[in-house]
């Protein structure tokens, strides 16, 4: 009989993972997990720890105590593994304003490890799939808010990493290209690729995640599928949520 | 190797920005002015220098003395060193502080990059800039070669001792580049502190005072010790250790950003 086979471990565990920012707590003991193929929504006011939370599991934060554990390993402990398996888009997409969109892939592409065909091949096929070709000998500093937008996904999926961080990838961008990140997600996510999508929109979130995560206060308040019908049930979750922690303030 | 895409990166944003050639060129311009000035003098005095017996020649007189006004004593325009004094600061003023103001710093540490590697990857690139420059600078002396006599190894003492210099003003550039939020700050910050390490001793001179801990400490008693043709181990040890001081100093507060958000 053959012994069973041992379960993957999932593409992002985060383990009581706590962070202060200013003095305050930001994150506190926030427990997460991410399967491969899974899409997660992030979701929460102002302030409630969603981007601190990202920039923790993009390895640009260190957390104050707990373990941000990628395909079970604590990546601080091993950097290449971040290298090659995260992608990160940060909320407001920083680019390099003197480098072209194509130096940017391509710095980005050494950075993470690839170098010559691999290199070109990974630019080459991520301006296809974002249709970025027209804008590949722009400077960044001339681009739109939207087409910076565009500029940090491509460098995120440039490597084709196993997990994608997304910090509000919607913003500025138009329905048309709204509508494509959508299906450039759910592809991804076809493909095995596991995606924490931050967002303030509750539709961005019923339109792409399979599972929602509500952050308050840097707080996990609630952590479940999302079901076929869930855009209503959602909202009422997601205010009850923000309007406690404002009613017990009051 | 990720430290030499950090390199490749910051090399690329030198030689796309303005500032980096307009610094280049008109330094260049300068040190030319001053090479004619002493050229000319050089010239006047060529007669009377002949007939002294070991009497400075080209290379004490106009080759050694384009690196610095600290040994010419006269009101020339500025040598390669005070040059580098003004302009190092700008060339490095934007290396990590305009990563720090427009959140790209982030990325970097993103990518699984330490503190070390973006702080060491972005000096590197800042000093192949500015061997660079010396080279060219150096090229101006060295066009007269085949009509005059130079004395190689002094100018390649010399030309060892500016290299040493740039090398230190590199890191203290892009340590203070490091520490602050803004490169216009970075770049005061680093010309205050490198003339300070420069001419720290003045007073002590001043005072008659030509030994002890200042002068030690002071970049310019090393420097003229190289610029006068002797090369002491005890110079090279100030100059690394300077360089690595400052740089250390740099990687702290880089991987300290991590820490602190």
């Amino acid at each position: 009989m053959n012994a069973p086979k041992p379960a993957s471990p999932p593409v992002l565990k985060l383990e009581d993972v706590s962070r202060h920012r200013a003095g305050r707590p930001a994150v506190s003991h926030l427990n997460l997990s991410l399967e491969a193929g899974q899409v997660l929504g992030l979701l929460g006011i102002n302030g409630a720890g969603k981007s601190t939370t990202l920039a923790m599991i993009a390895g640009a934060l260190v957390p104050d105590s707990g373990a941000v554990r990628l395909q079970g390993k604590d990546f601080l402990e091993y950097p290449e593994l971040a290298r090659q398996a995260l992608g990160w888009l940060p909320e407001s997409a920083p680019t390099w304003p003197e480098l072209t969109l194509r130096e940017h892939l391509e710095a980005h592409g050494r950075l993470r490890g690839l170098k010559g065909d691999n290199l070109k091949q990974a630019r080459d096929a991520v301006v296809a799939r974002l249709e970025l070709k027209e804008l590949e000998r722009r400077l960044a500093g001339v681009l739109s808010q939207g087409q910076r937008q565009r500029l940090g996904l491509a460098c995120a999926l440039l490597h084709r990493p196993a997990l994608l961080v997304l910090d509000e990838p919607a913003n500025a961008l138009d329905p048309v290209q709204v509508v494509a990140l959508r299906n450039l997600l759910r592809e991804l996510a076809a493909g095995g690729t596991a995606v924490i999508l931050s967002t303030h929109q509750l539709g961005e979130v019923t339109a792409v995640c399979d599972r929602v995560a509500i952050l308050h206060e840097g707080t996990l308040r609630y952590d479940a599928p999302l079901h076929a019908d869930g855009h209503a049930a959602l909202e009422k979750t997601f205010f009850d949520i923000a309007m406690a922690g404002r009613t017990q303030a009051a | 190797m990720t430290l030499l895409a950090v390199t490749r990166l910051e090399l690329r944003r030198l030689f796309v920005r303005p500032l980096g050639w307009i610094i280049g060129a008109l330094a260049l311009a300068e040190l030319g002015w001053r090479f004619a000035l002493l050229l000319q003098i050089f010239l006047l005095n060529q007669v009377r220098l002949a007939a002294l017996p070991d009497g400075p020649g080209y290379t004490d007189l106009v080759a050694v003395r384009m690196f610095s006004s600290f040994i010419t004593g006269s009101p020339l325009p500025f040598g390669l060193i005070e040059l580098a004094l003004l302009l190092v600061p700008l060339l490095t003023m934007s290396t990590l502080a305009s990563e720090r103001s427009a959140g790209t710093l982030p990325l970097l540490f993103s990518s699984g990059l330490s503190a070390s590697r973006i702080l060491l990857g972005k000096y590197l690139a800042v000093l192949i800039w500015l061997v660079l420059w010396l080279a060219l600078a150096l090229a101006i002396p060295v066009s007269l070669a085949h009509g005059a006599t130079l004395d190689w190894g002094k100018l390649a003492a010399a030309a060892m001792g500016t290299l040493l210099a740039l090398a230190v003003l590199g890191a203290i550039g892009v340590a203070c580049s490091a520490f602050a939020s803004h490169p216009a700050v970075a770049a005061v910050a680093a010309l205050m502190v490198g003339l300070g390490l420069y001419c720290i001793n003045l007073g002590a001179q001043l005072a008659g005072v030509s030994n002890g801990f200042l002068n030690w400490l002071a970049m310019s008693t090393h420097q003229e010790t190289l610029l006068r043709g002797l090369v002491s181990s005890m110079d090279v040890i100030w100059f690394v250790l300077a360089t690595a001081v400052a740089l250390l100093l740099g990687i702290q507060r880089l991987a300290s950003d991590r820490g602190r958000g």
